[in-house]
């Protein structure tokens, strides 16, 4: 018997731009059924681009084509009352409700957790805000980069002598909208064994702040010490780090590792192999020792691509990474090798390439992704499905609810 | 097996009963078994002590005070022990390690020798979840594959988080976060937009990201045994877990055959989008103004009347197409502010800002306190403080830290005798030849920790 890992459960998607969409893409990447319930205008993420050629349109947003694949679209205005009752009716028919609106929003209208599982218990109802919903600060408003400064690790990210950076993109509506996703799945499998739903809490604020690389790390560290990490800090730049190849940057950890005499004679020195120094670390090698091996790794670098010469140090057992941009990932072999990209047919974009898998798993299946809906595409199919009558949903149209 | 089988109530945790077995290292592994653990998993990590196993413990690099010390004025306090006193046991103090092996136990168990894959193999009969991160030829030198394994336990769930996969080029490739970081194509991405990517820093994403994906699809897993009765291989790569991260990107070159550059603080729309200095040193305020009211309001919250009568930055459009100009003039007047003064009067005003906060402040952060995000934990190698907890609240399920980090080999006992049936006598043995124990035997161990000859 094979299945999907998501297969049998419905989520409720009422979820705008980053977070909460990307959470319902996992559920629905992995088979389970995914409705998104967007405001006539549709999600705000369909308006923010990059758009196909540069031209502002709502079916071609690289960000919602991503976020949104898999799922159906009804749209519906939350503000009226037959908007509400949709909206109420499909809750009671689903597993997982995933939205998220502002504190107090949902209970304004009527669809909060309380309300709607006044007669059941199995409902999960997974709800992300930048703060929580509770805390002096909840009604703050959060973005991207001001959910970094505050709880990510921006203070440590960038050049000491400039202002600190973010990390790149969404990243922190992504993994909030992860985690969502993940306390979600831990719900409905308490759930199904035979306990009870709950409503779900999730700031992006505590998950940046719980974040592994190097937040939550760095957080015990100064409740040990009471010093932080700082920009600037490393472990070590001899021969190491980031450096110029022919095409671009690699980023090799070989002044710094046990394999120097290796790497000396890699790089044509098979003289300063020799030299007491390069069996010593780094902090104890003497300044010349130090300038000539710089000197010599800067010329071979230079000479190769940051690919060959990561796969030359790689393979004296070197750490080490080409820094590659998007392009060099589409084009990479491993990745093309692995069929991490999948195309996905369109009728604005064609067939283009998008992330496929996360993961393989050896019992669970995958199916071939389906694009996002465009606005509103399933919203007649949905409502006749709910017992509406054609007349019924013309009727909705026409007073602009759907 | 030892899945729970009577019916959970609300508040029980969704893990509770299940078992998991870890041979994990550096950050990826930990992590997925530390949020695995804190819903209710219990996690056994099986560790050697007749070796030293590296990126976990710190126990390869220990080093004396006064070397901590400097590292942490240069910025690093990766392995800055409580009070920077590595004591005598500093493998049981390093924060790396002790930031997500709270709720977990620790097994003394070399899986590289004879006795010690006897006791793994024994152990996987007894576990729901097995969860690895090394690289994978580890797992294959160890004879401990899937196919191996899945005989001797049909239930298994195993979860396998090479760096870059189990086949493919880069297989066998070494990585840390910083290499992984380049090879998804983030570290590029997140340098300044005119500068190099030698000047970014330590700061990575695709552990926090493999560890919580990780967690997620074990979960989808037992509820897949569940309904199949079937166990089964996940193999998440780190950098594949990540890519779907930078997916508007990836479409954007797709689409349009745009290579995204190093994106910095900026923003495709949004202006002002920076962070900008305050008062005092290395201080700084992260300001996104997204409409042209908030645009007005924080002109009168900074008192910048001339900013706000200037036509050049009037309309969102004329801001953003005259941002350099903008920011460098919003600098001289957010100079003049302490950035959580400034922060609480323009979010009171409805202005989205806030303070880049350091570890140490963020300790101290009034939202994550009344929120009951940090925890104190108090065990005797490394006293009393705080961590940072559950990054999810459940409404109806209260879940707290339950246990300190364990110590080295703490559990042993316990698991060797309890749970995988070894007899006291047995159990004698391995003590003798030095397989279980609490302590690394001297010679691994630098010269200022061994005992006096």
């Amino acid at each position: 018997m094979t299945r999907q890992l998501f297969e049998g459960i419905k989520v409720l998607e009422l979820g705008t731009m980053v977070g909460v969409p990307y959470s319902g893409k996992i559920f629905a990447d992995y088979g389970a059924d995914v409705l998104k319930v967007e405001p006539l205008e549709g999600d705000p993420s369909r308006s923010e681009g990059p758009f196909l050629k540069d031209i502002p349109n709502k079916e071609t947003s690289a960000l919602f084509l991503h976020l949104n694949t898999n799922k159906r679209s009804i749209t519906c205005d939350l503000s009226t009352a037959s908007g509400k009752d949709i909206v109420r009716s499909l809750i009671d028919s689903y597993d997982i409700v995933i939205e998220n609106f502002n504190p107090g929003t949902l209970e304004s209208l009527g669809l909060g957790y309380e309300a709607v599982t006044s007669n059941r218990t199995d409902l999960v109802m997974g709800s992300l805000t930048s703060f929580g919903q509770t805390g002096p600060w909840k009604d703050f408003k959060g973005s991207e980069l001001v959910l970094q400064a505050m709880a990510g690790p921006m203070h440590m990210n960038g050049d000491p002598t400039k202002e600190p950076i973010k990390l790149g993109g969404n990243l922190a509506h992504y993994h909030a909208g992860l985690s969502l996703t993940y306390a979600c799945i831990l719900a409905r499998l308490r759930v199904e064994r035979g306990g009870s739903g709950d409503h779900i809490d999730q700031s992006v604020y505590e998950a940046q702040a719980g974040f592994r690389d190097r937040r939550a790390p760095g957080l015990t560290s100064a409740s040990y010490t009471g010093r932080s990490n700082k920009r600037g800090g490393s472990l070590g730049r001899t021969a190491s780090g980031p450096r110029p190849a022919k095409d671009g940057y690699a980023n090799i950890m070989a002044g710094t590792s046990k394999h120097v005499p290796a790497f000396l004679r890699l790089i044509g020195r098979e003289d300063l192999a020799e030299h007491p120094d390069a069996k010593k670390p780094a902090t104890q090698m003497s300044t010349t020792f130090i300038e000539e091996m710089e000197a010599s790794y800067a010329i071979w670098l230079i000479d190769r691509t940051k690919r060959e010469a990561v796969a030359a140090t790689q393979s004296i057992g070197i750490l080490g990474g080409a820094i590659l941009t998007v392009e060099d990932l589409l084009n990479d072999p491993h990745y093309q090798e692995r069929n991490v990209w999948e195309e996905v047919e369109h009728p604005e974009t064609g067939s283009i390439r998008y992330p496929g898998r996360h993961f393989v798993t050896s019992g669970a299946t995958r199916k071939q992704m389906k694009r996002a809906p465009l606005l509103g595409e399933h919203t007649f199919s949905v409502l006749t499905d709910m017992g509406y009558t054609n007349s019924d949903i013309v009727q909705l149209r026409r007073a602009k609810v759907v | 097996m030892e899945t729970k089988q009577e019916t959970p109530t609300k508040s029980d945790l969704p893990l509770d009963g299940v078992k998991v077995a870890a041979i994990t290292v550096v950050w990826a592994g930990p992590h997925c078994t530390q949020v695995l653990a804190e819903w209710g998993a219990e996690v056994i990590r099986v560790e050697p002590i007749n070796a030293i196993q590296p990126y976990s413990r710190g126990a390869e690099r220990i080093a004396p005070r006064e070397q901590l010390i400097e590292m942490a004025n240069n910025g690093i306090t990766l392995s800055a022990y409580p009070d920077f006193e590595p004591g005598d046991e500093p493998w049981n103090r390093n924060p790396g390690f002790n930031s997500h092996s709270r709720n977990k136990k620790s097994m003394a168990c070399n899986i590289m020798t004879s006795e010690g894959k006897q006791a793994f193999l024994k152990l996987i009969k007894e576990v729901d979840v097995l969860v690895e991160n090394n690289v994978p030829t580890t797992i294959e030198k160890a004879g401990i594959t899937y196919d191996t394994l899945k005989k001797i336990n049909p239930r298994l769930i195993m979860l396998r988080m090479p760096a870059y996969g189990l086949s493919g080029p880069y297989k066998g490739y070494r990585a840390f976060g910083t290499h992984v970081e380049a090879m998804i194509g983030h570290h590029y991405l997140r340098g300044y937009p005119d500068g190099t990517p030698d000047q970014t820093g330590e700061a990575f994403t695709a552990d926090a990201f493999a560890g919580l994906l990780g967690a997620t699809v074990i979960t989808a897993a037992l509820r897949y045994r569940d309904l199949t009765g079937e166990g089964q291989q996940i193999e998440m790569p780190l950098a594949e877990g990540f890519l779907s991260n930078l997916g508007e990107f990836i479409l954007d070159f797709e689409m349009n055959d745009r290579v995204a550059g190093p994106q910095g603080n900026t923003h495709h729309s949004h202006a002002p989008h920076g962070v900008f200095p305050t008062h005092g040193i290395d201080q700084w305020i992260a300001i996104d103004v997204s409409e042209d009211s908030e645009w007005r309001t924080l002109c009168e919250v900074l008192h910048a009347d001339l900013l706000q009568k200037d036509t050049k930055f009037a309309t969102q459009l004329s801001r953003f197409n005259n941002r350099d100009a903008l920011h460098e003039e919003l600098a001289k007047f957010t100079v003049e502010y302490d950035k959580n003064e400034l922060f609480q009067q323009l979010q009171l005003a409805g202005v989205c800002a806030g303070p880049v906060m350091d570890d140490v402040e963020l300790l101290s952060s009034p939202q994550l306190i009344n929120r009951g995000f940090f925890e104190e934990l108090d065990s005797p190698v490394i006293g009393n403080y705080r961590y940072p907890g559950i990054m999810t609240k459940w409404i109806n399920t209260p879940n707290k830290l339950r246990t300190a980090p364990p110590r080295l080999g703490e559990h042993s006992e316990e698991i060797y005798k309890e749970l995988l049936g070894y007899s006291d006598l047995e159990y004698k043995e391995l003590l003798e030849q030095g397989h279980v124990g609490d302590r690394y035997p001297d010679h691994l161990l630098p010269e200022f920790l061994r005992a006096p000859q």
